[in-house]
């Protein structure tokens, strides 16, 4: 089945029942975002587990695809699974702090160690790679006036970092007065929900204060980025026409599915508003259109009764 | 109609532009000094000045210090100076809250004790300055307990700026009524001894991404540290002139303000980014282009002592 846009389809349909069996039928691969897709904060969206073991029953692929790089991959399965989502293995899982370690180690194959901001999900997921970093541990009296830089560092990578200082902003941006010196961000999301909506500072802050520092652009890895679906391309065999991209945040989500040519399907369990969709849809301007998504529904657990045979 | 622009300024020239004005704003890193040493000659200039008559103002974007650390460190320099002549954000940034804002209540404050004591001083309080490292979870983040009398985020320079400043700023700006104000926008903020690390530009630019959307900017090229000096001291626009060293702030704030605008090579930028500009013909960026340029102010002192 050729994409939905394919089909001079202008998106954002509501889909349910017969509508939503077919979907299935006609893809192989499903990639989820996590936060607000299948789960809020620690608490599982009714019903997402049994959609996501029905899927891999009916022998789908099922892929995680999330910004969110605040824990390393292995707490991540240990995540899943204390929230009823027990099929899941690590091999699903595709953060944007593992992808990152990817993009390093085999795109950049960088010689040299990795400046960081970022914290465990961040490290873990170097460690992993086997790349060797830095954070600013190494020189704990240093102040603005006076720091110590490390020799050999080659990348500097911005993550989601609580203990974010004005230190390691300005270490970074001598690192990066090196045009060799590669500058990649997690992601670029401003901010995050917690579960009871209220929201935190994200990655994107800090990218953008570091952007400002050195006058150069960050190389994003996470969505909406595609980095993250040739990562998973470069594991698994996978046809973007058969893939379906269901998220929650119009312009990561959507605008990553259209960025890899997939079809795209918002759920409205999170962040972004069908109004919101609409109106994309409704503008003028054409760049407008890769926030839309295909297809919406209410909730993953409107796919059930499609299993129901 | 092609106005001269971008004009060396030397031989009778210099003393043709002294005589066309009555007060003269400087710049002061890259201008009248690097860190803490003055450029040669520019004690002796700004004396000059004034002794021939002329007013004499230094228009800052540094929120570091306040007005009266600017006058001690100009008096260690040789620089005939005092307290109200000097307009740097700190003092700015307070005469805005105070007067534009109008503000009733209670400032957020991401900045330095310079800035804590210019909003005290106009009897506005502030909450926030000063080391604020994280502790506990997420959760407790977005919990953070919030002063129900703050009214306005504030944000300038801050050596301890951090992930939860940058959140506590997140939580009062939920408040669509809670302003928003930043010092300036610059990207690097020199230090004594010649080094210079990310500038206020950077912070600002964290919390604006958060908050999802802009602040107010107090510091040059935004007109209001003018109005500031013309207000206390009825100045005449027409026979002003801006001495800076950088096109996007200090000769940007002149030509919005109508005034003759003069750039120094001491700084950051270059008669090729000024030619760059005139050349672009883009009507944005024909504001960054000077009336004149010289080396260094020095070169003003021939037709001052003659």
């Amino acid at each position: 089945m050729a994409g939905a846009r394919a089909l001079g389809f202008k998106g954002c349909r509501k889909i349910g029942g017969s509508q939503i069996r077919n979907l299935l039928n006609a893809k192989d691969f499903f990639l989820f975002d996590c936060d607000g897709v299948i789960w809020h904060g620690e608490e599982a969206i009714t019903g997402a587990p049994k959609v996501v073991s029905s899927l891999i029953k009916h022998g789908k692929n099922v892929f995680f695809v999330t910004n969110n790089c605040t824990r390393p991959r292995k707490n991540y399965v240990n995540k899943f699974y204390r929230l009823g989502f027990t099929d899941v293995m690590q091999e699903q899982i595709f953060s944007s702090s593992y992808c990152s370690a990817l993009y390093l180690r085999d795109v950049a194959k960088v010689q040299g160690k990795v400046f960081v901001i970022g914290g465990e999900g961040v490290r873990n997921e170097l460690l992993q790679a086997g790349i060797p970093f830095v954070g600013d541990e190494d020189a704990p009296d240093g102040t603005i006036f006076n720091c110590a830089l490390a020799s050999d560092v080659k990348a500097v990578l911005v993550g989601h970092d609580d203990k974010f200082t004005f230190l390691k902003l300005a270490k970074a941006s001598c690192y990066l007065r090196d045009p060799e010196c590669l500058f990649l961000a997690t992601d670029v999301d401003p901010w995050h929900p917690l579960q009871d909506g209220r929201i935190l500072p994200g990655s994107g802050c800090l990218t953008a204060a570091l952007e400002v520092a050195t006058g150069r652009k960050a190389m994003v890895i996470g969505k909406p980025s595609p980095f993250m679906f040739e990562c998973i391309s470069s594991q698994f065999r996978v046809d973007p026409a058969q893939c379906l991209m269901v998220g929650d945040r119009l312009e990561t989500d959507m605008l990553f599915g259209a960025n890899c040519g997939l079809d795209t399907m918002l759920t409205l369990t999170g962040i972004s508003q069908m109004k919101t969709a609409q109106e994309y849809r409704d503008s003028d301007h054409s760049t407008n259109q890769s926030f839309v998504p295909d297809y919406v529904v209410d909730t993953i657990a409107d796919f059930l009764p499609a299993f129901e045979d | 109609m092609a106005v001269s622009k971008c004009t060396r300024l030397n031989g009778p020239l210099i003393k043709q532009m002294l005589d066309s004005v009555d007060s003269v704003l400087f710049d002061c890193d890259g201008v009248i000094w690097r860190g803490d040493q003055a450029i040669p000659g520019a004690p002796d200039v700004i004396n000059l000045l004034k002794k021939n008559g002329k007013k004499v103002f230094f228009v800052t974007n540094n929120s570091t210090k306040t007005r009266k650390m600017y006058a001690d460190k100009m008096a260690l320099m040789g620089f005939n100076a005092t307290e109200d002549e000097v307009f740097g954000t700190a003092y700015c940034s307070a005469m805005y809250l105070k007067h534009v804002s109008r503000l009733q209540g209670k400032v957020y404050l991401i900045g330095s004790n310079a800035m804590r004591q210019e909003l005290e001083k106009v009897g506005i309080q502030q909450t926030g300055v000063g080391p604020d490292p994280i502790s506990g979870v997420q959760i407790d983040w977005a919990n953070v307990p919030l002063d129900p009398e703050v009214k306005a985020v504030v944000v300038g320079f801050d050596e301890h700026f951090s992930y939860m400043k940058l959140n506590r700023a997140l939580q009062y700006l939920n408040n669509p009524d809670c302003l928003l104000v930043g010092t300036n926008t610059d990207t690097r903020l020199p230090l004594e001894g010649g080094k210079a690390v990310p500038g206020t530009g950077c912070i600002l630019k964290a919390v604006e991404t958060a908050a999802q959307r802009q602040a107010q900017t107090v510091g040059k090229p935004n007109h209001f540290m003018y109005d500031c000096v013309a207000s206390q001291f009825g100045l005449d626009r027409t026979r002003c002139l801006m001495v800076g060293d950088r096109l996007d702030t200090d000769i940007l704030l002149g030509s919005n303000c109508g005034l003759k605008t003069l750039l120094t090579l001491t700084g950051v930028s270059t008669v090729a980014d000024a030619e760059a500009h005139q050349e672009s013909g883009c009507p944005k960026r024909l504001g960054m282009v000077p009336d004149y340029y010289v080396e260094s102010i020095a070169e003003l002192l021939p037709a001052l002592q003659g």
